[in-house]
């Protein structure tokens, strides 16, 4: 009996613990079928859009007629793919070949977990920096070593819904429009019973959202030299009080019901007439019955005080491991990728808007909307905000931002709370 | 003197205890390697500051603990993890045993029912709770549309971690089940038919034969459900979207651990969230150990 307990008690303790051993070791298996495949010499690359699936699949194809190398392709979604990748670094067994974002980059080049491509560039024929912006690869360089060939690169635009402003009587958006226009227009296709809202712009949408707000109107996010927040910027304050705004009067469905839904889902089914998106939607955008006939899109509103209209740019990376197996082959999969031809092809499939300068034409003609508006956007560019440890600031950043949706705080408390916040965590990441 | 016998042994007594221990040698190392490793580790990371990808560690001491007690967050968790358990077992538990004595009698389609009861199991957790996250969901969703009602289950705070256990309840109550028919069909028949003969009815006889002899299963299943509800993370992180107002009143510990370690990059503060998990855990399960001398009959 006594025996019996005992074990009992192990018994339940060891499965209480099972748990904590997942502290540990993490989801380090996920990635070890990586490894399988680059003893097969066939690279594994990985990507976490999979609205960009097919058009990274043809090119991916065109690369191995052209060398004979495989690929093979996986695509894990965005919160998933840092945990595999982080699990993959520390395992040392990351995909051969993988997107990198601005968010993350730092951490991943400070540690030697990139291929260092310095010197591959200085000698590769097809890739020759001057061709791609030069914000891009600031992104990727760590003390003046390049880690990532730039993929592409995106800005903002505004997204409306024609058939809602038709029953509604109001002109389409235009170029011309500022943001009070927005405000105005949003108020008459707001319907009472809400069953249809003007505008969505939800609590974690910052660089297609409210950053540009914010910039328009001469406020920043974070200082330059990465010390300081500049949530409690008066003018960054100003610019997010447009947004309270919006969510006082009612134009933006409930935070409950965009976060059950998504911003996106409410635009594609016409319940929302104007949405601020990435050029990195169009996929999306263009795949759906429903937006590519009724929807069209336009350049951001100005600020009407400062008369700016900037857009929140940014662009992600192809980078390679460092310790991975074929980093020759890989090196030689980036380099195609890097291309003129494969970043047209990738622009004409209407991928997304391609990093190679000159190149992006090609993607305007790629879907029957008005596209050009997210080229003239590239007129007045800031950078997505970053830092070493974006992730932790901006995901608490939007968790205070709810407290201003629910009605619980002004945004002027929220900005202020937000800074504090950020401050303490870029206080944190400088020691 | 008997000691000294017993250390000897025969020879077939020796080989008898060779022989054992090299069959659960296989158990034994997966549990060694998979779980008490880890777990050690996992209390030592608890006093590091972890550098990145596991490297560059500083020891910060109590640290991590000092920060995770004073962190309203970490608590408001632990609440919502209680409340989400205070929910899912009992309730988990008591339908599971009433339709395990329906569908334990003769009738006709009984498999049909108990299969139907144990799919849910079977269902991937992540499907499962796709699924009902469409059902609850406030505008479009089955429920609201075919009630004519609208009650934000989700992302309404107030009632949202109620919505997640009733998820919980719903995709466990097939396995508590077929562990309760198990335990049922251990009892012998004629203490029913005793009792019958007593003038017993069917409700006295469930309360006085059931439930006694069902106990030691009853006490197992409670047990492994307490300790796996805390641990309640899959429902959540599928249901719960990050932007949802109603998240800082539903995320449990396992959430938090995993926003900690694996989001923010945090290992040696997730640590320490799971650490403090596994305490909790230890204390409630030797209570329930303790307990157990009241009402549980080994026979």
């Amino acid at each position: 009996m006594k025996f019996k307990k005992a074990l009992a008690m192990v018994l339940a303790g060891a499965m209480a613990l099972s748990l904590a051993a997942c502290g540990g070791n993490g989801s380090s298996e996920s990635t070890d079928d990586n490894q399988a495949k680059a003893d097969s010499g066939e690279l594994s690359v990985s990507i976490w859009d999979s609205y960009q699936e097919p058009g990274i699949k043809e090119i991916l194809a065109d690369f191995t007629e052209k060398t004979g190398i495989k690929t093979k392709l996986t695509v894990v979604k965005w919160d998933e793919y840092w945990t595999m990748l982080e699990a993959g670094a520390q395992g040392g067994s990351l995909p051969d070949v993988f997107w990198m974002h601005s968010n993350e980059s730092e951490r991943y080049m400070s540690n030697g977990m990139l291929l260092d491509l310095t010197d591959k560039i200085a000698e590769s024929d097809t890739i020759d920096p001057e061709n791609y912006p030069e914000d891009i690869w600031g992104l990727y360089t760590y003390e003046d070593k390049y880690y990532a060939v730039p993929k592409d690169v995106d800005t903002i635009a505004l997204w409306y819904n024609k058939t809602l402003f038709d029953e509604a009587g109001l002109a389409y958006p235009t170029a011309d429009w500022t943001w009070d226009d927005v405000t105005e227009a949003a108020k008459k296709l707001t319907k009472e019973d809400g069953s249809q809202y003007g505008l969505a712009m939800r609590n974690d949408n910052n660089q297609e959202g409210y950053y540009n707000m914010v910039f328009d109107n001469g406020g920043y996010i974070i200082s330059d030299d990465k010390t300081k927040s500049g949530w409690d910027d008066p003018k960054t304050i100003e610019a997010m009080e447009t947004l309270e705004g919006w969510i006082q009067d009612g134009l933006m469905p409930s935070l409950e019901t965009m976060s059950e839904n998504s911003v996106d889902v409410l635009f594609q089914s016409g319940k929302v007439a104007m949405v601020c998106q990435g050029s990195w939607m169009l996929p999306a955008y263009k795949s759906n019955e429903y937006t590519s006939e009724n929807c069209d899109v336009v350049e951001l509103p100005k600020n009407a005080t400062t008369g700016r209209r900037a857009s929140v740019y940014n662009g992600l990376g192809w980078a390679a491991s460092a310790n991975g197996k074929n980093t020759e082959n890989a090196w030689k999969l980036i380099e195609y990728l890097g291309s003129k031809e494969a970043q047209e092809k990738q622009a004409e499939l209407g991928v997304t808007m391609s990093a190679y300068k000159g190149t992006s034409d090609a993607w305007t003609k790629s879907a029957d909307f008005n596209l050009q508006a997210y080229l003239n956007m590239m007129d007045d560019m800031e950078i997505r905000p970053y830092s070493r440890s974006t992730v932790t600031w901006e995901n608490e950043d939007s968790e205070l931002l709810k407290s201003v949706y629910t009605g619980e705080k002004s945004m002027a408390d929220a900005c202020k709370e937000m800074a504090a916040q950020m401050n303490d965590k870029l206080e944190e990441e400088a020691q | 003197m008997d000691k000294k016998r017993k250390l000897a042994g025969t020879s077939r007594e020796r080989s008898e205890f060779l022989w054992g221990w090299l069959f659960i040698l296989p158990t034994m190392a997966g549990l060694i390697i998979l779980n008490l490793i880890p777990i050690f580790q996992t209390i030592y990371q608890s006093f590091f500051k972890t550098g990145d990808f596991g490297r560059g560690n500083i020891f910060v001491g109590l640290d991590n603990y000092v920060k995770v007690f004073g962190n309203k967050e970490v608590w408001q968790a632990l609440i919502n993890t209680l409340k989400y358990a205070i929910v899912e077992v009992p309730f988990s538990i008591a339908i599971a045993l009433v339709l395990a004595v329906l569908l334990n009698r003769k009738m006709r389609g009984r498999s049909v029912y108990r299969t139907i009861i144990f799919l849910p199991m079977v269902a991937a957790p992540a499907a499962v709770a796709m699924v009902w996250r469409w059902l609850f969901n406030s505008d479009f969703g089955l429920i609201n549309n075919l009630f004519h009602i609208h009650v934000k289950w989700i992302s309404d705070p107030k009632i949202a971690v109620f919505s997640i256990a009733v998820i919980g309840v719903w995709s466990i109550l097939g396995y508590n089940m077929v562990l309760f028919l198990s335990g049922l069909q251990e009892i012998p028949h004629d203490y029913y038919e005793a009792a019958e003969i007593d003038g017993a009815t069917g409700v006295k006889s469930f309360f006085y034969i059931t439930v006694p002899l069902l106990s030691p299963t009853i006490f197992f299943v409670l047990v492994t459900r307490v300790i796996s509800s805390l641990q309640v993370f899959d429902l959540i992180y599928m249901v719960i979207d990050k932007t949802n107002p109603a998240l800082e009143k539903t995320q449990s510990l396992v959430y938090l651990f995993y926003k900690y370690a694996f989001i923010n990059k945090n290992m040696g503060y997730g640590a320490t969230i799971v650490v403090l998990l596994l305490v909790l855990t230890m204390i409630l399960t030797v209570f329930q150990m303790i307990g157990q001398k009241k009402w549980v009959f080994y026979n």
